[in-house]
């Protein structure tokens, strides 16, 4: 076990087993304080009491979406990961005959910063890639640049499935965003009869891994074999995501390591770079240029924006003067919405964040009321931003008052079942 | 313990404060975390705003250049074959060992 940014992880890099073995979340019984806190946020009702003094367990890994809120939200740092590529990373970027790439989330730059004492939110997106490239990264690419070719494919397909409703065989709407691997394993285990809805676009990172590979080594004249991808992301899920057996479609794992921010931050720090004094560096072309489009993916809403800033130039033939779709923006909560687009007509959409508010929109789908077509779901709360991977909140481990609450119910129910 | 007037009081007094407070508490807690998001999901509009120059998916030059029709590494277009084949996926129903958890007594949320 290593402390990590305020968290417990396991270092290990699990190779060719079935994710779905995994504990990528659990929670040392012997710090929890059994408060419930964890059991709150989880939408799926994995983490449960597992004896009368109420100490909190994940169940079981099939049960778990890997999102890791209850591991933002506990007060006492009683949750660890389970997986950590951090040690196998350092040995890579080490190593000459192998060609480290780096491949970091929208979101990472949103939050990193906040591990170096910057305000909340600021963003550190020059220096990350400084910072990078520091560390000994072989090429700054950038999952940005997947971002805006996921726009390409699935606002694609989503214009396909619209034009071929009414026809033999045509793709059912509403067409569900797949960028999410909490919510793409939530669907697969809660809602499997929808998967013909969930876009068959892999996720940025599900596409950066296998284009790192191809074209990626084509363009820089690197043998293949020797790439070795490291996704950071501002999640846990993505762990799973990247162990997924389906995703070797470049004649190789696709995704050799996923890390979050918590261990990019402990990465830099380890290796005595100064975060603070970096000047702002600009990724490497051909996989590491990005859009606006690209960096709103990191929040709730923003795949919805960014596909619709392409739908409508699509449909409707005409420029978009105005590239702010203000109105799919969501903080909490579902957030529906109809946008006009001239010589096509309207476009129906719903954003949600929050597994709980998924099942909304998942009901009304199975039950055929869906008035939709297109519909973004984010697992955790605000979306990417405030991932499980991000750094955690100062404010959830200073509440002493509610702390001191959860240890004296703690020694009443311990006194209760001894007497 | 007899139950009479005073304690039953005492305890109606006790478990409403535990009401209040727990619902508070809860509420603070859910305001405070969405603060927290709200300042990280700002900071990303404005970014998209002001900091991006290209803000569009299919204005991005490098975009342009994988899926150059003559030259492109996807020059078939988007959901092209290649694309097919690199950047789609298929999915696996996964409620089988989650029916089995549930026919082992264990309750879930959905």
């Amino acid at each position: 076990m290593k402390l990590i940014e305020g968290v417990m992880y396991q270092t290990n890099a699990p190779k060719g087993i079935d994710p779905d073995e995994i504990f990528f979340v659990q929670v040392d019984a012997t710090k929890c304080e059994a408060c419930g806190s964890c059991e709150e946020v989880c939408a799926s009702g994995a983490i449960q009491a597992i004896n009368d003094e109420g100490t909190r367990q994940v169940v079981d890994p099939a049960a778990c979406m890997n999102c890791g809120q209850c591991l933002v939200s506990c007060p006492y740092g009683a949750i660890y990961e389970g997986v950590s590529y951090v040690d196998e990373i350092f040995e890579k970027l080490k190593d000459p005959d192998t060609v480290v790439v780096s491949m970091p989330a929208p979101a990472v730059r949103y939050g990193l910063g906040e591990c170096f004492g910057a305000a909340t939110g600021t963003y550190v997106g020059g220096q990350m890639h400084a910072a990078l490239r520091k560390l000994g990264f072989d090429y700054i690419w950038d999952n940005e640049f997947t971002a805006d070719v996921t726009i390409m494919e699935e606002g694609t397909e989503l214009i396909q499935r619209v034009q071929e409703q009414g026809k033999k065989d045509a793709r059912p709407l509403p067409q569900f965003t797949s960028c999410c691997p909490g919510w793409v394993k939530f669907a697969e285990t809660f809602y499997p009869d929808l998967l013909p809805n969930l876009s068959s676009c892999k996720s940025p990172i599900g596409m950066l891994g296998p284009l790192s590979k191809t074209y990626g080594a084509h363009e820089t004249k690197t043998e293949p074999k020797k790439v070795y991808t490291v996704s950071i992301m501002p999640c846990i899920a993505k762990k799973y995501e990247g162990l997924r057996p389906e995703l070797a479609d470049s004649g190789f794992r696709d995704i050799d390591a996923t890390i979050n921010t918590r261990e990019l931050a402990y990465m830099i720090k380890t290796a005595g770079i100064n975060f603070n004094s970096l000047p702002s560096q600009q990724p490497d072309p051909i996989l590491g240029d990005s859009t606006g489009a690209a960096t709103i993916f990191g929040n709730s809403g923003g795949v919805m924006e960014a596909a619709l800033r392409l739908a409508y130039e699509v449909l409707s033939g005409k420029k978009l003067a105005n590239p702010d779709i203000k109105v799919v923006r969501t903080h909490e909560g579902i957030n529906t919405a109809d946008v006009k687009v001239p010589n096509f007509g309207t476009v129906k959409v719903a954003v949600a964040s929050g597994l709980a508010n998924a099942a909304k929109l998942c009901d009304e789908v199975r039950a055929g009321k869906s008035p939709y077509h297109f519909i973004e779901i984010m697992t955790c709360p605000g979306g990417c931003v405030n991932g499980g991977g991000q750094p955690l909140d100062p404010d959830v481990r200073a509440s002493l008052f509610k702390s001191t609450v959860a240890q004296i119910n703690r020694r009443f129910r311990a006194r209760k079942v001894s007497a | 313990m007899k139950m009479n007037r005073r304690v039953f009081i005492k305890a109606c007094g006790v478990m409403a404060g535990y009401a209040v407070l727990g619902a508070n508490l809860t509420k603070e807690a859910v305001a405070s975390t969405m603060d927290f998001v709200g300042l990280r999901q700002t900071s990303v509009y404005t970014a998209d705003a002001k900091i991006y120059k290209v803000r569009k998916s299919q204005d991005n030059p490098m975009i342009k250049k994988i899926y150059d029709h003559e030259h492109g590494f996807l020059h078939e277009g988007p959901c092209g074959h290649m694309s097919h084949h690199l950047l789609h996926t298929h999915y696996n129903d996964r409620s089988a060992r989650l029916a089995a958890l549930k026919n082992k007594g264990f309750k879930f949320n959905l």
